[in-house]
């Protein structure tokens, strides 16, 4: 295989199955938040707020990977 | 015929002073810098009891941070200690992340190269701003109380500990706990920064590969994608002032907390 290929075919499934982890982790994330704001409306602002940093930690995983191969596109 | 942009992960250097070279994505944040600048000035002179509408989102702004870090903190006098450094990261954050938005920004082109560039979208500012938090976090501890902040790192305690045979391998397991958490505070900051990195460039990339694919799609198609980033950009700025004051509080906490050997 030549390498060109080699190298966008890593990229993307770098990409790919890096993704599929914190997809899964913000949906039940999201979810649970939703149905907790749901039982208790008062609590929801504070709950907004956690979600939103759980989120984002839960996203870092997907910011590697697409790190990792935005290394293998444009450095190596 | 659209063309797709052209994406480079280094931003484009502009001019030099000396043997300092200004790239483009510095001149942005020396951009938001003086607005944040000229903002604040603005606010405070027309300061009155009665809040002007500058100073209502102000005040807003400065009191929702505030309460986060007072319950971060667990006390007022540690928050308000800590409060000016965080909200200036924060606001400084929010304006950098949407620079950009301000219109005919981006059309700005000196010699081929456009004159500004989100510059959070730079690896160069959040690896700064992320080496800040994380020394800053082990400074203060190690000010409260030197011995107490290494020994939570090289744990020698836990061999004093150890009264028959049963405990070494107790002991050992804890020793070397210790020490992967030195390598837990370099993810830190790895992870502090690569997240509103890769955020922020994640948001333009896909908004100039959306406007380049065709004709058609460079007018109403990247409006989502936008939005998107805007709201990435605003959610970024407030989770790295929340996870810097996190740092700052765990590395205190845990000086102020450990138990005596």
């Amino acid at each position: 295989m030549d390498v060109e290929a080699a190298r966008l075919i890593a990229a993307g499934f770098c990409m790919a199955i890096g993704a599929i982890g914190s997809g899964l982790g913000e949906g039940f994330i999201g979810g649970k938040a939703l149905e907790a704001m749901a039982r208790n409306p008062q609590m929801s602002d504070k709950l907004f707020t956690n979600m939103i940093v759980a989120i984002a930690l839960a996203e870092s995983t997907a910011i590697y990977s697409l790190v990792v191969s935005l290394i293998i596109l444009f450095v190596i | 015929m659209a063309s797709l942009p052209d994406i480079s992960l280094p931003s484009s250097p502009i001019f030099e002073i000396g043997a300092l070279t200004v790239t483009n994505s510095m001149v942005a944040a020396f951009a938001s810098m003086l607005i944040i600048i000229v903002f604040a000035f603005w606010v405070r002179r027309g300061a009155t009891l009665f809040p002007t509408r500058s100073q209502m989102i102000a005040e807003m702004l400065m009191e929702f941070m505030l309460e986060k870090m007072q319950v971060i903190f667990g006390s007022e006098k540690e928050a308000r200690r800590f409060f000016p450094l965080i909200f200036t990261i924060f606001i400084f954050l929010m304006f950098a992340n949407q620079f950009t938005l301000i219109p005919f920004v981006q059309s700005v082109v000196i010699e081929g190269k456009p004159l500004f560039r989100t510059a959070t979208s730079d690896y160069s500012l959040p690896i700064a701003l992320g080496l800040l938090l994380v020394i800053l976090s082990h400074l203060v501890a190690l000010t409260r109380s030197p011995l107490r902040h290494i020994s939570n790192f090289i744990k020698l305690d836990v061999f004093f500990k150890i009264r028959s045979f049963k405990d070494i391998p107790q002991a050992l397991m804890d020793f070397f706990l210790g020490l992967l958490d030195i390598i837990g505070e370099l993810a830190k900051l790895v992870s502090i920064s690569t997240r509103l990195f890769g955020n922020m460039f994640a948001g333009e990339v896909v908004v100039g590969i959306v406007a380049g694919l065709m004709f058609a799609t460079q007018f109403v198609v990247p409006i989502p994608f936008i939005a998107l980033s805007i709201l990435s950009g605003f959610v970024q700025a407030f989770v790295f002032a929340l996870l810097g004051t996190i740092y700052i509080a765990s590395a205190v906490q845990g000086v102020e907390s450990s138990p005596k050997t």
